[in-house]
């Protein structure tokens, strides 16, 4: 039953992300062992993300999360969602 | 009587016209006093004008005498060694045991093409001019507009309406004639990037949209150079390298390109000109630890710099993906394909106009002049800050994203039942910056305000228009 383990994690936005929910960092309650693809979908819904679910990505504790990996969340962990910054200058 | 009780009237009466004839006299002065300070100003400014174009000829002269000298040592085989005036002026750095002469000389044996001479390009081909690079290719297809001023610092005010590249090319030479400068005058796309990349070693990107990002991803994968890329808007900036020690590539990190609408320019964003000084500054740096071998290079990782609280990040990237479509061991893309149609945006942060409406759903900036007096709402759906920054009297500020709402729109219900008749459609105007928020302001509204007698419609091409047809004094941004 350990995977059925409910974490706080901290997450934080970047770029597009903050502009479209509106904040820098909030939190989130999430299974600590989920799969990266579940963990995606819970964030983009969670801050609707909707438009750049596609063109983000994801950084636990400052470590790139690979895609289709199974990720191990502890409480207060940090969750960085990172779109590209590609527009500008 | 009568005549003793009005004499004092009319000596205060006389002091008074008194008054207003010594008012009129002063200010009939004060204006010809203005009108004599703005000719001179006029002149003054004619001349510096007249005396920075000769100072320029001048310069131009000394460069074609310079570069002479530099090609002859060249072929005299001198040309990779430094000369003692070059062993002066970069002394600073060839003391550090990390540069020395060797490094010294390999900085001027090297060269960087900058792709972008904007927010990110200017102070990074600045650094990389100061430090001693041999040969800066600066490529941009733009011209100066007085927007870029603030950040874009490689471009005084006279430069307003040249070239950037030829903006540049002339700050850079002025700050160091010892570097061999070309500039390209030109968009860089498919048929022209492999050519140009393939004459540096190391390309910085500093460019301001999606569709030329991947490009010179794919075309220094092709051709194996570094890309030090950088972005920043608002106040936030981010920097990597690119294909570089085996470490990921654009591609690799997003393979899939942002939904068009999703991307935000400087123009609609806004960002502080120090913010891309320090990203192309850190462009600079990372080009100039690439050039003279060291460890330490921002790849495999991203470098996240937010402003606000002055916080850098450092985020742990991937190494190269095995199955990345342009740098994967078995690629799929093998030549560089149009990339304006794989981002479905075009290769630059201009404003693209959009057609929502049909021609009778919308009216000119001259035709809403003309009704301008009769009774109508004027709707301005930009933003509160953007409201702020100028607007036509008497509009109200509705932000396009509160059109939607149906408690947002409610007072303006009543406004317009207030105002409107039963027998007639009460017209509604939407206005906005250029005419493409007002389409969508017109789509939203026709869902919120249903069931009212109103005739909605957008103002073409927005305040830009109004100011550009009809008040020339109107503010634009």
């Amino acid at each position: 039953m350990a995977d059925m383990l409910i974490v706080e994690i901290q997450v934080l936005f970047f770029a597009k992300a903050r502009e479209l929910c509106g904040q820098k960092e909030s939190h989130l309650l999430i299974p600590s062992t989920v799969s990266y693809n579940d963990l995606v979908d819970q964030i983009v819904k969670t801050f609707s993300l909707e438009s750049i679910q596609h063109n983000l990505i994801l950084a636990i504790n400052e470590e790139y999360a690979t895609t289709g990996s199974i990720v191990q969340l502890k409480e207060g962990d940090k969750v960085a969602v990172i779109p590209p910054l590609s527009g500008g200058i | 009587m009568l005549a003793m009780m009005l004499q004092p009237l009319q000596a205060l009466q006389q002091i008074a016209i008194r008054c207003i004839r010594l008012c009129c006299h002063v200010v009939e002065r004060y204006i010809c006093v203005f009108i004599i300070v703005m000719d001179v100003v006029d002149l003054l400014k004619d001349e510096i004008l007249n005396l920075r174009k000769k100072l320029m000829e001048k310069e131009a002269v000394l460069r074609q005498h310079q570069t002479q000298m530099y090609e002859k040592a060249e072929e005299k085989g001198l040309y990779k060694k430094l000369t003692n005036v070059e062993i002066d002026r970069y002394s600073r750095q060839i003391i550090m045991p990390e540069i020395g002469m060797k490094g010294q000389q390999a900085l001027k044996n090297s060269s960087v093409l900058v792709v972008g001479a904007g927010g990110l390009g200017c102070p990074s081909a600045l650094y990389l001019t100061g430090a001693g690079v041999g040969h800066i290719g600066i490529v941009d297809y733009d011209k100066v507009k007085l927007n870029n001023l603030h950040r874009q610092l490689l471009h005084p005010e006279t430069s307003t309406g040249q070239p950037k590249v030829l903006s540049a090319f002339n700050s850079l030479k002025r700050l160091n004639s010892f570097v061999h400068i070309t500039p390209y005058d030109m968009q860089l796309d498919s048929t022209n990037a492999l050519d140009a990349i393939r004459d540096y070693d190391v390309v910085v990107d500093a460019t301001d949209n999606v569709a030329t990002r991947y490009l010179l991803n794919d075309a220094c994968v092709l051709t194996d150079r570094p890309l030090v890329s950088g972005s920043a808007l608002q106040l936030e900036g981010q920097l990597t390298v690119y294909n570089y020690n085996n470490g990921p590539c654009y591609r690799c990190l997003f393979p899939v390109p942002p939904p068009p609408e999703t991307v935000t320019n400087c123009g609609d964003g806004g960002v502080l000109g120090a913010v891309p000084g320090v990203i192309g500054v850190l462009q600079a740096l990372e080009t100039l630890k690439i050039l003279l071998g060291h460890q330490g290079v921002v790849t495999k990782k991203l470098l996240l710099f937010d402003a606000s609280d002055c916080s850098f990040r450092n985020v742990r990237l991937r190494d190269r993906n095995p199955s990345c479509a342009i740098c994967g061991n078995e690629p799929s893309i093998t030549a560089l394909v149009d990339y304006e149609q794989f981002c479905g945006s075009k290769a630059n942060d201009k404003h693209n106009s959009i057609h929502l409406l049909d021609n009778v759903d919308r009216i000119s900036t001259g035709t809403y002049h003309d009704v301008r007096s009769e009774p109508h709402i004027l709707i301005d759906v930009r933003s509160p800050l953007e409201f702020e920054i100028c607007h036509l009297p008497g509009s109200l500020n509705v932000p396009l994203k509160d059109l939607a709402s149906e408690q947002l729109v409610q007072p303006l219900k009543e406004v317009i039942t207030k105002k409107g008749s039963s027998d007639k459609d009460f017209p509604v105007f939407v206005v906005c910056r250029r005419g493409n928020d007002s389409q969508k302001g017109v789509l939203a509204l026709r869902e919120t305000l249903s069931g009212l007698n109103v005739s909605v419609k957008d103002i073409i091409g927005g305040l830009h228009s109004w100011a550009k047809d009809i008040d020339p004094s109107f503010p634009v941004y």
